[in-house]
C-alpha cells in the first residue's frame, strides 16, 4: 500500500508538470474534437493524431495519447448521444437510451451524467492500475517464450470470439494480420521475406501504414458510400449537471458499471468491448421497471458509459505489464510507443519509472480534463457535428497524408497507405471488421520470436507448451472460450448481444 | 414442408455471394503469399527457418478461404453491394498525388520536382474532395486554402515537423 503510494507520488510528480499537463489538456481536447466527427472511431482519431506526437520527448509524448485516446472515447459518447452515430461498438449501447434522453431536451443531463460516470470510473481504474501494475509485472517475469506464445494465442482467440460479426470472419482477419506481420526482413537469418524485392517493405509493413490505410482511408471510403441521415439533436442541450432525482438513479448504476467494465478490461482479447452490454443487460434486468430502457432512462446512459471508461483504462494492464495489447486500440498505443523507442513490457515499469507512473498519473488527470473541457464546450461539439461530410473528409485526408509522411519523411509511405486503403475498403466489402487484423499483426512478431526461442529452448517438442502449467493452462482457457463460443446455443445468444 | 426443407431441397448453391467472394480473396491472398515464400526454408521445429511461419499462416489462410466459400453455399448472407469506384479513385488518387509532389518524386522518365506542402496540400484537399456528391467547387477551393494553412502552421510551426512547405519558391 505505502509503495503504491509512493509510486503514484513520483507519478503524479512527473505528470503534475506544467509541460504535461498542457499536454495532456491538448490531447484530451484535440482527442475529443476529432473524436467527435460522425463516422470517426477512436482507432482512426488515434492513427491521424499520432504525428502531432512526434516532436516530443517519450513521456510527454504518452501522456498526450493517453489524453487523445480518452478525448476519442468520450467524443464517441457525444456523438453517440447528439447525433445516434456510435463512433465504435462500445458506443452503441450509449445510443439506446441516450439518444432518446437528448430527443426529450435532457441532452446536458445525459452528456453530464456520462462525462461524471466516466470521471468516477477514471478514478477508480487509475487505482486499479497502480495496484496491480507491481504485482502482475513480477508475475510477467516468470513468464518464458512458452508462457508468452500461449497467452498471445489466448488473446487472440478472445479476440475472435469478443469481434463483432462472423466468428469464421474475425479468424481470418486475425490470420491475415499474422501472415501480413511475417512480411521483411526475417529476424534470425536476415533473410528478405514476401518484400517483392522492394526495399521500403524490408523493414516489414509500416504499423502506420496499415493503421492509417485500413482505419484512417479505408473508413473514408465507406462513409462515402452510405450517404449519413444525420439525426443531430434539434431540442435544447439543457442544463448539463444532473439534479439530485437523477444522481440517485445513476449511482448505483455506475458503480455496478465501473466494476464489471473494469474487471472485463483486463482480459487479454478486448474484453472492454463487452462491458458496456454486459453493464447495459444488468441495469435492465436489476430494474423495477425494464421497459424504462430504450426510452430514455438515465441508468441506461449511467451504467455502459461508466464501464466503457473504466475498461478502457485497465486495457492497459495487459499492455503495461505484459507487453500484449488486448485489442486494436492498444495495438495503436503499442505502435506509438514503439516509435518512441519504448518496448512495452514488464521492463518499463523498472527501468523507466518516470515514464510508468507518470503515465498511469496522467491518466487520471486525462478523466479530470475531459470533465473540464467537455461540459463547457458541449456547444462547440453541437456546432462541429454539423460540418458536412464533404469537407470533413478531405480534410481528415490531408491530416492523415501529412501524419504518415511525418512517419518516416517518406512519400512512398503515403502511396502505400493509399494502398492499404483500396485494400481495407475490399475487406469492408466483403464483410470483414478489420479490427482484429491490426492486432494480429502487431503481436504476429513478438509471436514469432516466441514460438522460435520456445521450440529452441524445448529441442523442437510443441508439448512445452502444454506441459509448462502456465502456458498449458493458458492454452486450455483459449481452447474452452472457443469451443463455447462455438456451441450453436451461445453463438446464437452472441448474436443478440452484438445486434441488440 | 417447413421453409428449411425447402431450402435444402433446392441443393447447392450461392446463398451469400459476399462470404463467396470473401473465401476466394482469402484462397487468392494466401496463394500470393505461397509464392512469394516459395524459396524461404522451412527449417525444421528445432530451428525454425524463415519460410516456416509464412507458410503456415498462409495455409490457414487458404484453409478459411475454403471454409468460408463452402459456408456460402449453405448459409444465408449479404450480397455483394455495389462499388464506389469515384471515392476509390478520387479518395485514394488525391492521396499518392500529394506522395508525388511533396517531397518531388523520379521514376524513370517521369520527374516532379519538390513542390512541398504549398502545392500538395490544396491538391489532396480538391482532389479528395472531388469525390463527394455534393461537392461545391467554390467551397472546396476556399476550404483547400483554409486547411492547408492551418496545417502548415500546426504542423510545421507549431508542432516542428520537418515537412517541406515550398522548397521552389520560398526555399523552407
Amino acid at each position: 500500500m505505502s509503495e503504491m503510494i509512493a509510486h503514484l507520488q513520483l507519478g503524479f510528480g512527473v505528470a503534475l508538470s506544467l509541460q504535461n499537463i498542457a499536454l495532456a489538456f491538448a490531447g484530451c481536447l484535440v482527442g475529443t474534437l476529432i473524436g467527435v466527427l460522425p463516422g470517426v472511431g477512436p482507432i482512426a482519431t488515434i492513427a491521424m493524431l499520432l504525428p502531432i506526437t512526434f516532436g516530443l520527448d517519450p513521456v510527454g509524448a504518452l501522456i498526450m495519447l493517453a489524453g487523445i485516446y480518452y478525448g476519442a472515447q468520450y467524443g464517441g459518447s457525444t456523438t453517440a448521444i447528439l447525433v445516434n452515430i456510435p463512433g465504435e461498438a462500445t458506443a452503441v449501447v450509449t445510443t439506446l437510451d441516450g439518444h432518446q434522453m437528448a430527443k426529450q431536451g435532457r441532452a446536458g443531463v445525459a452528456l453530464g451524467t456520462a462525462a461524471l460516470g466516466s470521471f468516477f470510473a477514471g478514478c477508480v481504474a487509475t487505482l486499479v492500475i497502480a495496484a496491480l501494475g507491481a504485482p502482475l509485472t513480477k508475475l510477467a517475469l516468470l513468464f518464458g517464450p512458452a508462457e508468452y506464445f500461449s497467452l498471445m494465442v489466448m488473446g487472440l482467440c478472445f479476440a475472435v470470439v469478443l469481434a463483432r460479426g462472423s466468428i469464421l470472419k474475425a479468424f481470418c482477419m486475425i490470420m491475415l494480420g499474422l501472415l501480413l506481420s511475417t512480411v521483411g526482413t526475417d529476424l534470425e537469418t536476415g533473410q528478405e521475406r514476401m518484400t517483392f524485392g522492394f526495399p521500403p517493405l524490408s523493414d516489414g509493413i509500416d504499423f502506420a501504414v496499415l493503421a492509417m490505410g485500413v482505419f484512417g482511408f479505408a473508413e473514408v471510403l465507406r462513409n462515402l458510400e452510405n450517404p449519413e441521415t444525420r439525426d443531430v439533436v434539434r431540442a435544447k442541450i439543457g442544463r448539463l449537471l444532473p439534479d439530485w432525482n437523477d444522481i440517485k438513479q445513476s449511482i448505483a448504476p455506475v458503480l455496478r458499471g465501473t466494476a464489471i467494465g473494469g474487471t472485463l478490461g483486463i482480459l487479454p482479447g478486448n474484453g472492454a468491448v463487452l462491458g458496456p452490454f454486459a453493464s447495459y443487460t444488468v441495469e435492465k434486468k436489476l430494474a423495477k421497471d425494464p421497459s424504462r430502457f430504450g426510452r430514455g432512462a438515465i441508468e441506461g446512459v449511467a451504467g455502459p458509459e461508466s464501464a466503457n471508461n473504466a475498461g478502457a483504462q485497465t486495457a492497459f494492464i495487459p499492455l503495461l505489464t505484459l507487453g500484449i495489447p488486448p485489442n486494436a486500440v492498444m495495438a495503436l498505443m503499442v505502435g506509438a510507443m514503439t516509435i518512441h523507442g519504448i518496448i512495452p513490457g514488464p521492463q518499463v515499469m523498472t527501468k523507466n519509472p518516470e515514464l510508468f507512473w507518470g503515465m498511469i498519473a496522467s491518466m487520471w488527470i486525462g478523466n479530470l480534463m475531459l470533465l473540464i473541457i467537455n461540459l463547457p464546450l458541449v456547444g462547440l461539439w453541437v456546432k462541429l457535428l454539423q460540418v458536412p461530410y464533404r469537407l470533413m473528409f478531405p480534410a481528415i485526408l490531408i491530416f492523415c497524408c501529412i501524419g504518415i509522411y511525418s512517419v518516416n519523411n517518406q512519400p512512398v509511405d503515403v502511396a502505400f497507405t493509399a494502398l492499404f486503403g483500396l485494400f481495407g475498403y475490399i475487406l469492408i466489402k466483403l464483410g470483414f471488421e478489420p479490427a482484429p487484423m491490426l492486432l494480429g499483426f502487431v503481436l504476429g512478431k513478438l509471436m514469432e520470436e516466441k514460438l522460435r526461442q520456445a521450440l529452441i529452448i524445448s529441442r523442437g517438442s510443441f508439448m512445452t507448451f502444454i506441459e509448462r502449467p502456465i502456458s498449458g493452462g493458458l492454452l486450455a482457457v483459449a481452447v474452452i472460450i472457443l469451443v463455447i463460443a462455438l456451441l450453436p446455443s451461445i453463438s446464437k445468444k452472441r448474436d443478440e448481444v452484438f445486434t441488440e | 414442408m417447413s421453409l428449411n426443407k425447402i431450402e435444402r431441397a433446392q441443393g447447392l448453391r450461392v446463398r451469400s455471394q459476399q462470404d463467396l467472394a470473401a473465401g476466394l480473396f482469402m484462397i487468392l491472398l494466401a496463394i500470393v503469399a505461397l509464392v512469394l515464400a516459395r524459396d524461404l526454408p522451412m527449417g525444421s521445429l528445432r530451428q525454425i527457418g524463415p519460410g516456416m511461419l509464412p507458410k503456415a499462416f498462409a495455409v490457414i489462410c487458404a484453409g478459411l478461404g475454403v471454409l468460408l466459400a463452402l459456408s456460402s453455399l449453405r448459409y444465408h448472407g449479404e450480397k455483394l453491394s455495389g462499388w464506389s469506384w469515384r471515392g476509390v479513385i478520387f479518395v485514394l488518387g488525391g492521396a499518392v498525388v500529394f506522395g508525388l509532389t511533396i517531397r518531388g518524386f523520379d521514376l524513370g522518365p517521369i520527374k516532379i520536382p519538390q513542390l512541398g506542402l504549398v502545392v500538395a496540400g490544396p491538391l489532396v484537399v480538391l482532389i479528395a474532395g472531388l469525390a463527394a456528391d455534393d461537392r461545391k467547387i467554390k467551397e472546396l477551393v476556399i476550404f483547400a486554402l483554409v486547411m492547408t494553412t492551418f496545417c502548415a502552421l500546426l504542423f510545421k510551426y507549431a508542432l516542428g515537423l520537418p515537412i517541406p512547405l515550398a522548397p521552389w519558391l520560398l526555399g523552407i
